[in-house]
């Protein structure tokens, strides 16, 4: 499942839709990125996060069914937010689960990677002085 | 074709998207020139390569031949996460 959404979200809530509807599941491992207050020496007031919606749906589509065909996943779950987010929102999520641990671990960091790579997101920093985009 | 155009290389545009008619470039080469031409200040990032460009949401590298309803995306690095 993709989620692009403003709004924040429950990672219990968001994770337990979807266990609960496999006991096959034995492992779960979770993925949860922040805004930080400190970046490239900078204080961090908030960032503003834009994306090009209708391709990012795609991209991470593709990044998911690539991770759930290469680790044998059972499901997967990515949100991505967008908008104004402030010091300790969080940004996205991304959760893998498989039978074993090996699989559902590869598999987060091999979706994180591509997402950083791919995903049509934009970072914008605001400081006590202007803002850049990151 | 419409262009979109984000991050901050709409803060160089102008604007957020523009609709071309029959004179919309044929291929990405064409594109760059379009660009150069109306937004001079993207020349020395197109020049270094920086920037991205997607085709109907595709990421493509070759230079394809762009249709008159495709919509064209330009965009610096992807920076999400």
């Amino acid at each position: 499942m993709i989620k692009i959404q403003k709004k924040d979200f429950n990672v219990e809530n968001e994770i337990n839709t979807i266990k609960d509807k496999y006991s096959s599941i034995g492992a779960v491992n979770v993925f949860i990125g922040f805004v930080r207050d400190y970046n490239d020496k900078k204080d961090v007031k908030f960032l503003e996060l834009e994306v090009y919606e209708q391709m990012a749906i795609k991209e991470l589509s593709k990044i998911q069914q690539r991770a759930i065909k290469k680790f044998k996943l059972i499901d997967s779950l990515i949100i991505h937010r967008y908008g104004k987010l402030n010091v300790n929102d969080k940004i996205v999520l991304v959760v893998c689960f498989s039978v074993n641990r090996k699989n559902s671990f590869e598999a987060t960091k091999f979706i994180m990677d591509y997402l950083k790579k791919d995903a049509p997101f934009w970072k914008k920093e605001t400081y006590d002085f202007g803002s850049n985009w990151i | 074709m419409k262009i979109k155009y984000f991050a901050w290389i709409k803060d160089i545009t102008k604007k957020d998207v523009e609709v071309l008619n029959s004179n919309y470039p044929k291929n990405i080469e064409e594109l760059k020139k379009y660009l150069i031409l109306m937004y001079p200040s993207l020349e020395k990032h197109i020049s270094k390569n920086i920037l991205r460009y997607a085709i109907n949401m595709e990421y493509n590298s070759k230079n394809p031949s762009l249709q008159e309803n495709d919509e064209i995306a330009v965009f610096p690095p992807v920076s999400g996460g």
